[in-house]
């Protein structure tokens, strides 16, 4: 016991210095690392991200094939899709963005540009 | 005239695909909104697309004008009556909550004492 205190009474742990650290580690919220912000609105996406994210979620369906996906693909005709894909497409990148497409705009969205064209511009999109 | 009833079929026939496609991004949303966990939502969106395959090879006009009134009226029955709003958009939870100030500008606090 009387060990045990003796060594806690010297022992230092530099907290402050770990944390600062720490967080020179970590990448920075826009440059596509690990780090997502699921609450805040303030980072501003490049368009670099949007269009790696809006790849990566056409490629996760599971009637497309990942190879032929690239940032200007039709849904319907270059990658086979047919129109129901696309609303399903469309849905998933709204919960990918957290966006809320209303009907009409989302109906509009056929084609991977148009896809990143639109979370880009979005003031919402993150 | 062959001309235009053939014009006349195909604009009924875009609005009706129109029709459907927003038919289904409603009620995929719905489907959503009604299932409790992401792999019981799996299995109803499933489910969902399956309704909308049975009728794909229809081709009677007024036949699919119906089916489409029947699948408008079964997504009104079903609706969900506290369905999801992302956060920012006008009923959502974050919706005109804490909007930040603009840069530059900064709050005092200086309670009751703010005419001394």
């Amino acid at each position: 016991m009387a060990l045990r205190a003796a060594v806690l009474r010297h022992l230092r742990v530099p907290v402050q210095f770990h944390a600062l650290a720490r967080r020179e580690c970590q990448p920075t919220p826009c440059s596509g690392g690990s780090l997502r912000l699921f609450s805040s609105h303030d980072d501003h996406m490049t368009k670099d991200e949007v269009i790696e994210r809006v790849l990566s979620v056409i490629k996760c369906h599971p009637k497309v094939d990942p190879s032929k996906v690239s940032p200007d693909v039709h849904f319907e005709k270059d990658l086979g899709l047919d129109s129901l894909d696309t609303v399903e497409i469309v849905m998933a990148l709204e919960e990918e963005f957290k966006l809320e497409i209303p009907d009409k705009e989302a109906d509009k969205i056929d084609s991977c540009n148009l896809a990143i064209e639109y979370v880009y511009n979005h003031p919402m999109a993150s | 005239m062959s001309f235009s009833s053939t014009a006349g079929y195909l604009a009924r026939r875009a609005a009706q695909k129109e029709r459907v496609r927003i038919l289904y991004r409603r009620a995929l949303k719905d489907t959503l909104n009604w299932a409790v966990h992401r792999h019981l939502f799996y299995k109803d969106a499933s489910d969902l697309r399956e309704r909308f395959e049975a009728n794909r090879h229809v081709e009677n006009l007024d036949t699919i004008d119906k089916l489409i009134e029947n699948g408008e009226a079964s997504y009104d029955k079903w609706r969900h009556p506290d369905p999801y709003i992302v956060p920012w958009a006008p009923g959502g939870s974050k919706f005109t909550r804490n909007p930040i100030p603009p840069a530059g500008i900064e709050i005092i606090y200086d309670y009751g004492r703010e005419d001394h």
